[in-house]
């Protein structure tokens, strides 16, 4: 076990790097020019000399690898450096920002899990029933909705029409509330389908049919399906949760949320490379990590995958 | 017994039904110019944002341009393109995901590290970088989509094949002398297709979804052509004047969805029947 | 026990997945310390109610910056509209420059130095302002902010203690407008001791909280040197999106914005009496440029004629107003003509030049359609510009198509490689008009590679640029802009309307005036 982790964490390294240096290509292949991003941020015209100083002083002129090099050597000393934009720390801006895309991404992660799963369960008990029909209905219309609209009729109808929540109390609990019920709306949909298929395939396992001869309680099936369920379930919950840690543009942009995918967005269309490049750095490493504890959970839920041949 | 040939029927009946309102689908989405009221691109300052009416079934947008010819003309975009993008990432991720969960080694390192990459970055940033280098247009959009698309169909079946790899039918068959492909081909596929399926049925809402967030980043469609999700993007600052323009195309989303995920459901359970007999 | 031991995993695992909560938990907690401290605010509101009511007003802004630094980047236009900062000279709504911290001003003979005399205003801390220490702040600004590098050579010079010196190398008759720039703002640069956070200046209100990139509180400063704010503070929400503006103002929760779309200015206008909309011309102006190196003199001229800028600002309802040239109509320097729209004389150009309408209806020479690229980005309005001049051109027979780029100065500006490009830019920055001039028609311009600027307009220009005279300078002004639009090279299409909305009885958050960096004053008032 220690072993296999001890591989898992090389790899990990080595993606980090892969997906940086990926990130620092393309960024640098893409037409935009920071320099002037950063100078025409109020739609100004500036003169191409002060452009071209500008660049000068931010290192732009110097070799896509010394930049990428430069970068990472700082980095690793944890220091990521200073945005092009408002020459503040890079650092310090991601963790504020994860401050605040955790709590939504956690929010919003617990309340979709605690609807979905009890939901999931009694509609693949009670497959084809109304309750399976309606279900079926809030979680297409959850899933294929562009969250923007969600938001949208979210506000006009809680905040406008029934006063019961504000719209200008971001960063606070009562502004978590809005955001978290637009962004868990699509991923319940989502999980209820994914859950219920999950657990549909175990119920049709012969096991069941056995055991139901057999005359065990229904209660122990139950939990023996939901047992064998629990890979696949995890593995659709940890994926999410990636996403969700980039954050979601869309939503905290709406709902004044200053998460990460704000953070993103405003760093990608001012072309703030040492915003950007924090950012993947970042949301690389929750991604490889929660995909390694992942899978740590499996050999544990399910020690055959340990032996030899059958891990990953 | 009885109880089971009964379900069999059903189930064969309910899946000819989706199959036919998804062929409905595609038939109107190709047909759709001959179906158009009105000039789906046309632009009339003197019909802005005006109410159904005879002249306009689902009224006009904020350019008075026809919702119902643009919602019918939107249709080819919307579904063609999210349909071909999840069946290509389906196959690519669900061979890939197969090959790594059965013969591990190399090749699951390589291709899961490989997705892990993929996973790992950022969409948008891809998206964006995408779009700057090879430029705007549907495919480009496809293609930023399809890069991390793949993934999570490869992720999916690597974890089902292992799941199902020391199954007692499975060293059977391994005992018995079938060949690797064979396997999985005849024994690992029908068993981890049906959860692939219902994913990979809910992941067209998500393209669909997402195509349109790429076309509000200006990667994807480029007006005026008609796409859902830019439709309802478009509209959605006049949803207290015109709510219709934002009604239509998303209705129109809901219901595509809908029938594709009924579809992968029937396809699932008529699957699992033949595997159980 | 091995069932137990499974269960145990399984809970763990779910643990796993929630692990991040760890490190939201810690912050949870800081969060909920800001509803207590804004409902703090509102509370006092109702609570020392019994004197006179206090007035507190409560905006949405459409940026937030990290810092309070008035010098760097663009941080100067939010001190500003936040009533924090000022400068010597300001814009008053007719475009014309009054004098704010300065008294007044006087140029030397060979136009190279400039005296200013400072008003007797003193900082909120009660520091006076003194000459010496408006030096200190412009040599502070040149020093920070790469904008305004050109400034280095200029030196600046406290002849007394309220008298103020700034000597040129060249002429630069433009030196009022340009130091109503925002960033010109004068701090208390001794006693400030964080500029990003509790910057020290003069204006009617000083920071109360401000949280970076977020939401910023102020009140009124009790020793403003220009009368009284009327108002007791203001809380300025930062609200990007549009619909969450239109939807807070319907709520009750925002008393007024500035920047109005026409969604929502359409959703206002059914409602008068809740509503106070106020519309005044503004300073962005839409224009396409025509690719003169790849367009026959008939076709630049036809897309001129073809494009009814009438029609689009009646689209656009309201939020734009049809524009003749690059400024507002009523300026001296904004006296030009352009033919009226007429798409019949485009089609006969177009003919004359050999083009005949093929099968679907589009032009074509030689069996080659005439199709023409529209370049533009999303921002301003602009793809809605785009849609609409396809669907003029169309209807004339002209194919054009879209192209979209995320970054145009990146892209389609810096490579030429489009048949019109769609541009948004400020026209205006104050009462002069080469600023504009400068930034379009130059041979070294971004624009130079459309093929319009020619040695003669580059003379006219040079010739612009140290003109002291107002009236000469609006002649020349007059005389580039209407070459331009003879030549058929630009097409001026709207000038972007400031579009205000109030509550009843909200006034003076600048909504008469057409910059977008002025904000609350003392006038500012809830009624």
């Amino acid at each position: 076990m220690a072993g296999y982790i001890g591989r898992r964490l090389l790899h990990l390294v080595g993606i980090m790097i892969a997906v940086s240096f990926l990130t620092f290509l393309l960024m640098y292949l893409a037409p935009g020019d920071a320099a002037a991003k950063k100078l025409n941020a109020q739609g100004v015209a500036v003169s191409e000399e002060i452009i071209e100083k500008t660049r000068e002083s931010m290192g732009l002129n110097r070799p896509f690898l010394v930049q990428y090099g430069d970068w990472a050597l700082h980095a690793l000393q944890g220091d990521l450096g200073n945005s092009y934009k408002d020459d503040f720390p890079v650092a310090g801006k991601l963790a504020r920002g994860l401050r605040y895309t955790a709590i939504l991404a956690v929010t919003s992660l617990a309340l979709a899990f605690a609807v979905a799963l009890p939901l999931a369960i009694l509609t693949a008990l009670h497959k084809d029933s109304l309750l399976d029909d309606i279900t079926r209905l809030f979680s297409f219309a959850g899933n294929s909705l562009p969250n923007f609209l969600i938001s949208v009729l979210l506000m006009y109808f809680l905040c406008v029409k029934a006063h019961l929540l504000p719209l200008t109390a971001s960063e606070s609990v009562k502004g978590l509330v809005m955001p978290c019920l637009a962004l868990s709306i699509p991923i319940c949909g989502r999980f209820i389908r994914q859950f219920r298929a999950e657990i549909l395939e175990q119920l049709g396992r012969p096991y069941v049919s056995g055991s139901m001869l057999r005359g065990v309680k229904q209660r122990y099936i139950l939990g023996n399906v939901l047992h064998n369920s629990s890979i696949s379930i995890l593995t659709i919950v940890g994926l999410s949760i990636g996403t969700l840690l980039g954050g979601s543009v869309v939503i905290e942009t709406i709902f004044r949320w200053p998460g990460l995918g704000k953070l993103a967005m405003d760093a990608i269309t001012n072309r703030d490379y040492p915003v950007i490049q924090g950012f993947v750095l970042f949301t690389s490493t929750v991604y490889v990590v929660i995909n390694l504890l992942i899978d740590i959970c499996y050999s544990w839920v399910d020690p055959r995958l340990r032996k030899p041949g059958g891990r990953s | 017994m009885r109880k089971r040939i009964k379900t069999r029927t059903y189930l064969r009946r309910r899946l000819a039904v989706f199959l036919v309102l998804a062929g409905i689908l595609v038939v109107i989405s190709l047909i759709a110019p001959m179906l158009c009221p009105n000039d789906p691109n046309a632009t009339s300052a003197a019909a802005m944002n005006q109410a159904p009416s005879a002249q306009y079934p689902f009224g006009t947008d904020r350019y008075g341009r026809c919702v119902c010819s643009r919602v019918l003309m939107g249709a080819r975009t919307s579904i063609f393109s999210a349909v071909a993008l999840v069946g290509l990432t389906f196959l690519a991720g669900t061979v890939l995901g197969l090959l790594a969960g059965w013969y591990g080694g190399l090749i699951d390192t390589l291709v899961m590290r490989l997705a892990d990459v993929m996973l790992a970055f950022p969409q948008m940033v891809l998206a964006i970088a995408v779009a700057g280098i090879l430029g705007g247009g549907m495919g480009n959009a496809m293609l930023a989509m399809g890069i991390t698309g793949w993934t999570l169909y490869a992720r999916l079946a690597r974890a089902q094949t292992l799941a199902l790899k020391e199954e007692p039918y499975v060293h059977a068959a391994r005992l018995s002398g079938c060949s690797g492909w064979t396997i999985m081909a005849k024994t690992l596929l029908p068993n981890i297709l049906g959860p692939m399926l219902v994913t990979a049925a809910t992941q067209i809402g998500v393209m669909m979804i997402g195509i349109a967030g790429l076309s509000f980043l200006g990667i994807g469609v480029a007006e005026p052509q008609a796409e859902w999700g830019s439709m309802i993007n478009g509209s959605r600052a006049y949803l207290q004047l015109a709510p219709w323009a934002v009604i239509a195309p998303a209705v129109a989303t809901i219901i595509t969805v809908m029938i594709f995920n009924y579809l992968g459901d029937c396809v699932r359970d008529a699957l699992d029947v033949e595997v159980v007999r | 026990m091995k069932q137990s031991r499974k269960v145990f995993a399984l809970l763990l695992a779910l643990c796993m997945v929630f692990a991040l909560a760890a490190c939201g938990q810690t912050a949870a907690q800081a969060p909920s310390a800001a509803p207590a401290d804004s409902s703090g605010t509102q509370s006092s509101g109702t609570e020392s109610a019994a004197p006179a009511e206090p007035k507190f007003l409560k905006m949405a802004v459409n940026f937030a910056y990290p810092s309070l630094d008035a010098h760097k980047d663009y941080y100067g236009w939010y001190t500003q509209i936040y009533g924090v900062t000022e400068t010597l000279f300001r814009i008053d709504a007719d475009m014309s420059v009054q004098p704010l911290l300065a008294k007044g001003s006087s140029v030397s003979e060979d136009g190279l130095t400039w005296t200013f005399e400072l008003a007797d205003a003193c900082f909120s801390n009660g520091n006076p302002v003194t000459a010496d220490m408006v030096a200190r702040n412009f040599r502070r600004l040149v020093e920070v902010n790469g904008r305004y590098e050109d400034w280095a050579a200029f030196t600046f010079e406290a002849k007394d203690e309220k008298t103020l010196a700034i000597t040129t190398p060249d002429v630069f008759p433009t030196m009022l407008v340009a130091l109503t720039d925002p960033e010109f703002a004068v701090m208390d640069l001794d006693a400030t001791t964080d500029f990003d956070n509790a910057p020290i200046a003069t204006g009617p209100f000083v920071i109360k909280s401000f949280k970076p990139e977020g939401d910023v509180e102020v009140v009124r400063n009790d020793n403003y040197w220009n009368g009284k704010a009327k108002l007791d503070g203001a809380t300025l929400f930062y609200m990007p999106d549009a619909d969450s503006k239109l939807l807070a103002m319907q709520s009750g929760e925002i008393d007024c914005y500035t920047s109005v779309d026409a969604a929502a200015k359409a959703i206002y206008e059914t409602d008068p009496s809740s509503y106070v909309l106020t519309v005044i011309p503004g300073t962005r102006m839409q224009f396409y440029v025509i690719n003169k190196t790849r367009l026959s003199d008939s076709v630049c001229a036809a897309i001129n004629l073809t494009v009814d800028c009438e029609a689009i600002a009646e689209y656009l309802k309201g939020t734009t107003s049809a524009a003749v040239g690059p400024f507002i109509a009523s300026a001296p320097y904004g006296q030009v003509t352009k033919p009226a729209p007429d798409p019949a004389a485009a089609k006969a150009l177009l003919e004359a030049d050999g083009y005949t309408l093929n099968a679907d209806g589009y032009y074509a020479k030689g069996g080659k359609v005439l199709e023409l690229s529209i370049c533009h980005y999303k921002s301003r309005q602009l793809p809605d510009l785009a849609v609409l001049m396809q669907e003029q051109l169309k209807n004339i027979g002209v194919k054009a198509t879209l192209v979209v780029q995320e970054d145009p100065d990146a892209g389609y500006v810096a490579t030429g490689d489009y048949d019109i490009a769609l541009y948004c830019m400020i026209a205006d920055t104050g009462g002069d008009p080469y600023y504009c001039i400068d930034a379009l028609y130059r041979e070294s311009g971004k624009w130079a590679k459309a093929g319009f600027p020619t040695d003669e307009i580059e003379a006219l220009i040079n010739k612009l640029q140290f003109e002291t005279d107002i009236d000469q300078r609006a002649a020349l002004a007059n005389q580039i802009v209407q070459e331009s639009i003879d030549m058929n090279a630009f097409g001026y299409v709207g000038l972007f309307n400031k579009v205000s909305v109030a509550r009843p009885g909200v006034s003076g958050f600048s909504e008469n005036i057409p910059f977008d960096f002025y904000g609350l004053t003392a006038d500012t008032d809830i009624g």
